[in-house]
């Protein structure tokens, strides 16, 4: 995207003497951007929006505008796009590409693009068929269909420009992230964390698809693009870690998939990203930290180079992806301004990191935690609770909270305020039990080795959104749902902030004091992420997507409703959710 | 969820056949196959009999209302008491659990224990759909299991228990 540098420091020259004395976003949207061109909005991925006519007066007086059924029941996670008048929305497989004309009455169709998806990708993809969404530049629609393409379409016309072969289905590689787009780079990775994948991400070229550069998260150097005199972690020192902290070839079935956010540092010319789970979930056939899996990557986007990397949780005994996004903020740390990260993990932990250095600032739990006692942040490692290792030599670990779904779900992006300088959670109070068992890697099948039923915490309630203050490790309030929470987090200006409940409520709550302000039933659970824009009559717009699915397609039991041979019996944590609602894709818009 | 027995030595027995089987001439065999290189490697095989099993695609619609030539099969692992439990372990050891879940009672992959049946419910139904695998993303496993390992996995989830009232839920 051209104009994103010279679009970012002008924000920061209108933020700098306004509102932001405690915090700003480093990579923040012009006040007047009514369009939302990339799935975390802006490259520091905040989810904020500078538009302000919805206010906490006035929320109450939100209703629909517009609906559209996608046509598909996977789950809804991601967002739409909007650009130039016109709604852009990705479906989960077959991963049809609509565009709306939002200049018109009744938000008509401009035009539809439907890619023929091998549906075998539809048993291949661990968790429901999900995607997280497409990404806008230069007059290109750019995003993953779910069996390992990359696809670039005419924004204006839905005319297929390029298509590009990125990972490989029958070796259990699925693609159901959402790309980021720096400059001419499209970066891209792909999920297989359960299917003893070789986990990468790849540069491709804007105008061609051609793939210019691809960096593994785990084996050599020379795989990972850990190039001497620039690759430097700030905790962990020597070469060669993304083999050496492996049993021989382990690393080649080890996983490291990414499925989840990008984020970018225009001045720092960074992109950051999660990498999930090793492999397989018996932690024992990989004695060893398994870097760089469950950890956050940093690297040139021009060639790929690794920069830095952390690894939040060493040898990962629990399946905590570190999918989850990394925030980008300048943050004041012990009186002083930090260039931050900001990342809510898997494992329970919201960690506040330098993101020039890789350095741990902070790490303090969010939800209850019980793996491990607390981050060292002189080491950069976890104080484990030995109690709750697991292997496949411990039979069944019973209670390890936080549970493999995550205190907080990487499929749920937070949302941060720099009006308010708290991020917005949506967490869930869930605990495990976990038992491992000896695995063989037998290529196109899974390769987990785990049994893990979960059961809900101590908590009554098994959900919450939150605010949070990511300079002092503390919960500023919370709402407490029911269920856990799986949706996006939106901040506005107007100091609303957005989010979704399992059990179909769309919700609007104060930014400073959590009061709920409004709410909506949208027909089936939120898994998707809310987004607002400008309309073409100058007003602001709210957009969500309505599905259940993603990881609650494994979880909740018997919410399907569309195939006579498949009856199950409903989660036993959550034996109610049917209750309140079924599959069914929906994109809604609400105004005032 | 069901705790299946065994596994890591069901991984063994697996790592074994499978190699084995992929020597071994693969597809459906036909009514004169004698399949009784696969008995031989368990002890707990010794008494099997082959039996005919006939599909004759009753659920499916007829053009005409007539039903085409009925297909033969030999069911190896018929009337071996032992069958399921070997299939059990190969549930687990081919990684079957990891889509249908332990016990097969539904994950990314529907449920197999609810009696009902995407591509029919009869043995040589489940038998065809392990051995050739389905267009959503069930992996072929006839290169790597021979018939006789196919038939005890058709044992072993004809076994699993229905639930009484799957057909309504109310609070």
């Amino acid at each position: 995207m051209p104009t994103s540098r010279h679009r970012s420091a002008v924000a920061f020259a209108l933020c700098a003497g306004a509102s932001l004395i405690v915090a700003r976003a480093s990579a923040q949207s012009a006040p007047r951007d009514g369009d939302w061109t990339m799935p975390s909005k802006d490259y520091a991925a905040t989810r904020y929006s500078t538009l302000a006519q919805i206010t906490p007066a006035n929320a109450k007086s939100l209703h629909p505008v517009w609906t559209f059924s996608t046509g598909t029941l996977g789950g809804h996670e991601g967002q739409p796009l909007v650009v130039n008048n016109t709604m852009y929305v990705v479906t989960p497989y077959p991963n049809v590409l609509y565009a709306f004309d939002l200049a018109k009455e009744g938000y008509p169709l401009k035009w539809k693009y439907r890619p023929n998806v091998d549906q075998n990708s539809i048993g291949i993809a661990c968790c429901d068929v999900v995607n997280r969404g497409a990404v806008y530049s230069n007059g290109k629609i750019v995003y993953n269909l779910l069996d390992g393409h990359t696809v670039a379409v005419d924004a204006a016309t839905g005319k297929e420009l390029w298509m590009t072969k990125i990972a490989d289905l029958a070796a259990g590689e699925t693609t159901p992230m959402a790309p980021l787009i720096v400059k001419d780079r499209v970066l891209v990775g792909a999920s297989g964390g359960e299917f003893g994948i070789l986990g990468w991400v790849k540069g491709l070229d804007l105008a061609t698809g051609k793939i210019v550069w691809t960096a593994t998260n785990i084996g050599p150097d020379s795989l990972v693009l850990a190039k001497a005199g620039t690759f430097k972690a700030f905790y962990d020192k020597g070469a060669q870690l993304g083999q050496t902290t492996w049993p021989a070839d382990a690393w080649k079935h080890g996983g490291a998939p990414v499925w989840g956010w990008m984020s970018y540092d225009p001045e720092l010319d960074l992109v950051y990203y999660g990498v999930g789970n090793p492999g397989p979930y018996n932690a024992e056939q990989r004695l060893g930290d398994n870097k760089w899996t469950a950890s956050v990557l940093a690297r040139h986007p021009e060639d790929g180079s690794l920069v830095w990397a952390y690894q939040f949780t060493p040898h990962d005994s629990w399946d905590f992806d570190a999918a989850a996004e990394m925030i980008l903020v300048d943050l004041k740390i012990g009186g002083k301004m930090r260039k931050a990260l900001v990342h809510f993990d898997k494992n329970g932990f919201e960690y506040t990191m330098d993101r020039a250095t890789g350095e741990v600032l902070l790490a303090e739990p969010y939800v209850k935690v019980n793996w491990a006692s607390k981050i060292d942040l002189a080491t950069g490692r976890p104080v484990l609770n030995d109690a709750k290792q697991t292997g496949a030599s411990r039979g069944n670990v019973k209670d390890i909270c936080p549970t493999l779904e995550g205190g907080k779900s990487p499929a749920s992006p937070v949302a941060y305020s720099p009006r308010t300088g708290l991020f917005y959670a949506s967490t869930n109070s869930m605990c495990m039990d976990y038992e491992a068992v000896q695995t063989a890697h037998l290529k196109g099948t899974p390769f987990m080795g785990f049994n893990s039923p979960y059961h809900a915490g101590s908590d009554p309630n098994m959900g919450a959104f939150i605010a949070w203050d990511a300079t002092t490790g503390k919960r500023a309030w919370a709402i407490k749902e029911p269920f856990p929470v799986w949706s996006g987090s939106l901040a506005t200006r107007g100091d609303v902030v957005f989010y979704g409940t399992l059990d179909g409520w769309f919700k609007a709550a104060d930014a400073r004091s959590g009061a709920v302000l409004w709410k909506f039933k949208v027909g089936s659970g939120v898994v998707g992420d809310p987004i607002t824009f400008t309309g073409a009559d100058g007003k602001q717009y709210v957009a969500i997507y309505a599905g259940i699915g993603g990881d609650w397609l494994l979880l909740s039991g018997d919410y399907i409703s569309n195939d006579p041979a498949d009856v199950r019996d409903p989660a036993d944590f959550a034996r109610n959710l049917a209750r309140h609602t079924s599959q069914g894709g929906i994109v809604w818009i609400f105004a005032l | 969820m069901k705790t299946l027995p065994s596994r890591s030595r069901a991984m063994l027995a697996v790592l074994v056949l499978a190699s084995v089987a992929c020597r071994e001439q693969k597809g459906i065999p036909a009514v004169t196959t004698s399949d009784s290189s696969g008995a031989a490697m368990t002890s707990t095989s010794a008494t099997t009999t082959n039996a005919l099993v006939i599909s004759r695609h009753d659920d499916r619609i007829f053009a005409g209302g007539i039903a085409p030539p009925p297909e033969r099969f030999t069911n190896s692992a018929a009337h071996d008491a032992k069958a399921a439990d070997a299939g059990a372990m190969l549930f687990t050891g081919m990684n079957c659990d990891g889509c249908h879940g332990g016990g097969a009672v539904g994950a990314v992959g529907p449920s197999l224990t609810d009696g009902r049946w995407r591509y029919g419910g009869a043995d040589a139904d489940i038998y065809r759909s392990i051995a050739e695998g389905r267009p959503k993303g069930m992996p072929a496993f006839g290169g790597v299991l021979q018939p006789a390992m196919i038939w005890r996995l058709v044992a072993y989830i004809k076994l699993l228990p229905a639930p009484k009232d799957a057909p309504t839920e109310s609070w």
